[in-house]
């Protein structure tokens, strides 16, 4: 990475990517202090504790949903993808920021990426692991799920390589599998730094043993700096793929509202646009518990709001040509998918939508709002909501009402449905609460790479 | 080095009077083709004129994309890409051609009133495929680029001559980000309108996406050209160095990859749909010689230029970074051939014929524009430095610049 690059930004120097006055020891101490830390603060404990309890209305509904079927849910028929597929794809898009941050940002030597791309990351994979849970389950039969996996068998039986839903068990498993690589392999130095400043034996011994062994030699670093970047090369395609396949599950069919050549790039952006809010919704309070403002500064804030605007944009655009062309293809089904999402029972999601997802990121365009953590608090929040919706709107109220009015039907969630999706965000929150506690949150020694200490030899 | 006045190397003089010529000539001829063949001729200006105004607009996003964005590579090639954008009252002056098209009921199957008579659905879409509405909607789309382009340019030069460059720079920077909203929204309408409505039938809602893509694609390749040239001779040959090359390739590289994955897109949802308002459309681009320039889409707008760009050093080696882009130049020609060529050969009537035709004015067309366009490109690139001298990250952005790589 260079430094004194005047390729950089006039406007982002002025505020550093982190705060002035530290030394290589000061920012070690600061961060390992949160994981290796004897007393728990209370604030983690009751925060723990209320994301584990409603993690356990997940683990209840699915012992539910074994023993009694999928028929808990309010899936019917026309409406056969409801909330499984909502939150599979709203949980998948929410790690698409995670995979940006480290891998995108890693290659165009962006540096502010340094702070928040292990917490990101760590993002990323609890998202992918809620998300798994979704289809996994829609199954019926998840102990048969690895049916989903071409191999020879001696039933003969094959899965259809020309349904996007193969393509998506190859491109999720593709994800999660690069995600967690990336993201341990990054970890493996501060690992290290963990393992030899703790106290405790048993922190001591755990911490070895997944430091693998790391001494910090230069080959050490050398091997380090070649695994990751490969890494970072496998990663940035996923960005793009593993949400264009997810569009496709949609796009390859004929119904009107998923048959859309955009879904593609737009599903892209506004996994990217959900992953930004999550970032934001979970670092504004990080930072400002474990004061960690000098690490994640307003910069950091500021540039994941301007990427949360530009993508919100390219939003707003396919709403935009879906409604446009919608009525522009003279298409009698087509023109009526637009006119029943805008006008139809489930009229209040759609323009629920257009609220959260196209109004509220206006707001970003003022300079004033970007510098305001409250005011991106809540846009972040009100973004994650309004993503929620989009799917709504794609999946359930183009299912229920499509070609045959005969066939029409009206869809309710269940408590079942409920339970699962509050139980995944619940889920989520416990792993990011563990995580917080046990790992670094922040990258030790690529934060120390920021000082200028660091630099004296590069520029000799 | 900021006293120096960078001004153009007198072999820019050269290139102008030849483009001029060649343009002269070649328009020329294709307008003699007018009264041989009206049909041929409205359908090879077209293409010419979507091709080099594709340029202009590229440039146009590519301009605001560097001022956001705030990059050496942007630095170096901002007059360039100025001058481009300096080109659109030329680019309304050739826009006329297609305006006299409507009247005729050429070109456009929707402003021929026998066939629409007959079709239910372009009937109902009259609302919004009329002459009147068509003319207005290109006015507000040339007026949009033309208020944006104007104070893009007067803030620019403003800054050459300005005590506080900051300002200017603060300014610009504000204007690019909400322009570039309403250059998408405008630049869609505008494919929508000029191409797309070529078939009235068809619709696809990445079209614009991709178009824009391309016409992005189209830009960068004509500036790397540009650049390669210029830094043949002083002044710019002490100020382009390989990282620029380098960040240009790459943005290139991102635009080739950009436009495959839109174009993949939009081919692979139509094609496992197979609907019958949509496939036609393909089926037309993949039938008899259709189908060999399909095929050279994939492989030289594509793969070569992917597989060629890719390794790191390619991008800092001049010469084969402007083959690249010339080929790029070539291709983006093939490809909007391939996409305005098959629908447009209707008869009255309303029977679709699109058996391969290759005229000789589908060349002489696109290269007399192509002429004038680069001759009045030129004229707008001499009246200014070559580069934005009083920039406050000029230095920075000077030949290898400090500490990088």
């Amino acid at each position: 990475m260079s430094t004194n690059n005047p390729d950089k930004p006039e406007e982002t120097t002025r505020v550093p990517v982190l705060r002035p006055g530290y030394t290589f020891g000061s920012i070690t101490d600061k961060i390992a202090a949160i994981a290796l830390g004897r007393k728990t603060p209370i604030g983690w404990l009751i925060g723990f504790s209320l994301s584990f309890g409603v993690a356990m209305m997940l683990f209840y509904s699915i012992g539910v949903l074994l023993l009694k079927g999928i028929g808990i849910w309010g899936n019917n028929n026309p409406v056969g993808w409801a909330f499984d597929i909502i939150n599979f794809v709203w949980w998948i898009g929410i790690g698409h920021a995670g995979t940006l941050i480290s891998a995108i940002l890693l290659l165009f030597r962006q540096q502010w990426r340094t702070s928040i791309n292990r917490f990101a990351e760590a993002m990323t994979l609890f998202a992918v692991a809620c998300a798994g849970v979704y289809p996994a389950l829609h199954t019926g039969r998840p102990w048969l799920d690895y049916w989903l996996f071409p191999y020879p068998n001696t039933m003969g039986i094959w899965p259809n390589f020309r349904s996007p839903l193969i393509w998506d068990v190859f491109a999720v498993s593709t994800y999660a599998t690069v995600s967690a690589l990336f993201w341990f392999v990054g970890l493996v130095p501060d690992l290290a730094t963990l393992r030899d400043r703790a106290k405790n034996r048993t922190a001591k011994i755990i911490y070895g043993m997944l430091a693998l062994g790391w001494r910090g030699s230069a080959r050490h670093w050398h091997r380090y700096e070649t695994a990751y970047l490969l890494l970072a090369g496998l990663s940035t395609p996923l960005v793009l793929s593993v949400h264009t396949v997810v569009s496709f599950d949609f796009a390859v069919g004929i119904v009107p509202g998923w048959h859309a050549t955009i879904f593609p790039p737009y599903f892209v952006a506004g996994a990217i646009y959900a992953g930004f809010a999550m970032v934001l919704t979970i670092s504004i309070p990080l930072r400002k518990f474990y004061n960690l403002q000098d690490f994640i500064t307003m910069r950091h804030i500021r540039n994941m709001a301007k990427i949360m605007l530009a993508t919100g944009l390219i939003v707003a655009y396919g709403y935009m040509m879906e409604a446009f062309m919608a009525w522009y293809s003279g298409n009698e089904y087509e023109r009526f998918m637009i006119y029943n999402r805008m006008t139809g029972p489930y009229w209040w999601s759609y323009w629920s939508l257009i609220l959260c997802n196209v109004i509220t990121p206006q707001f970003l365009w003022a300079r004033k709002v970007r510098h305001s953590t409250t005011a991106l608090f809540l846009i972040s929040l009100v973004v994650g909501v309004g993503m929620w919706l989009e799917r709504f709107v794609i999946i359930v109220v183009s299912l229920h009402r499509d070609f045959l009015p005969s066939s029409w039907a009206m869809y309710a969630p269940t408590r079942y449905d409920w339970m699962m999706f509050i139980g995944t965000l619940g889920l989520f929150s416990a792993l990011m609460f563990l995580f917080i506690r046990f790992l670094p949150v922040i990258s030790i020694f690529e934060m120390r790479t920021l000082l200028p200490e660091s630099k004296v030899k590069e520029e000799a | 080095m900021m006293d120096a006045a960078y001004t153009a190397p007198p072999e820019l003089d050269r290139l102008q009077q030849r483009a001029l010529l060649v343009g002269v000539v070649a328009l020329g001829l294709t307008v003699a083709g007018a009264f041989l063949n009206r049909e041929q001729f409205f359908r090879s200006y077209l293409l010419a004129y979507v091709y080099w105004i594709g340029i202009s607009l590229g440039c146009f996003a590519i301009l605001m994309i560097q001022h956001l964005a705030t990059g050496a590579w942007g630095i170096v090639i901002r007059r360039l890409l100025e001058s481009a954008t300096r080109t659109f009252p030329l680019g309304l002056v050739l826009f006329v051609p297609i305006a006299l098209a409507l009247f005729g009921g050429h070109l456009y199957i929707w402003t021929d009133a026998n066939f629409v008579a007959h079709d239910a659905i372009l009937q109902d879409k009259a609302k919004y495929l009329n002459v009147p509405f068509f003319l207005g909607r290109t006015a507000l789309y040339f007026f949009i680029w033309f208020v944006i382009a104007y104070f893009l340019n007067k803030w620019s030069r403003q800054q050459d001559e300005a005590s506080d460059p900051k300002e200017m720079k603060r300014k610009m920077q504000d204007l690019s980000g909400p322009s570039l909203v309403l250059l998408g929204g405008t630049m869609t309408f505008a494919s929508i309108d000029w191409v797309m409505s070529l078939d009235p039938h068809w619709t696809s809602t990445i079209f614009g996406i991709l178009f824009m893509g391309g016409q992005a694609l189209s830009a960068m390749a004509f500036i790397i050209t540009m650049i390669v040239f210029l830094a043949n001779f002083k002044p710019m040959k002490e100020v382009i160095a390989g990282r620029h090359l380098n960040d240009l390739g790459k943005l290139m590289l991102a635009f080739v990859m950009l436009w495959a994955y839109f174009a993949f897109s939009q081919f692979l949802i139509i094609w496992s749909g197979n609907l019958p308002e949509e496939i036609p459309w393909y089926l037309n681009r993949l039938s008899g010689a259709w189908k060999l320039l399909a095929g050279a889409i994939i492989l030289f707008h594509f793969i070569l230029p992917f597989f060629l760009l890719l390794p790191r050093k390619a991008n800092r080696n001049p010469r084969l970074l402007v083959t690249v882009a010339l080929l790029i130049i070539v291709m983006r020609y093939v490809d909007l051939y391939w996409l305005v060529g098959p629908q447009v050969s209707h008869e009255v009537g309303g029977k679709m014929n699109a058996a391969f035709h290759f005229s000789w004015m589908d060349i002489a067309a696109p290269v007399g524009v192509g002429g004038i366009w680069l001759w009045y490109f030129l004229t707008q690139l001499k009246k200014l430095p070559l580069l934005p001298i009083n920039e406050p990250q000029l230095e920075g952005a000077l030949g290898e610049g400090a500490g990088h790589h």
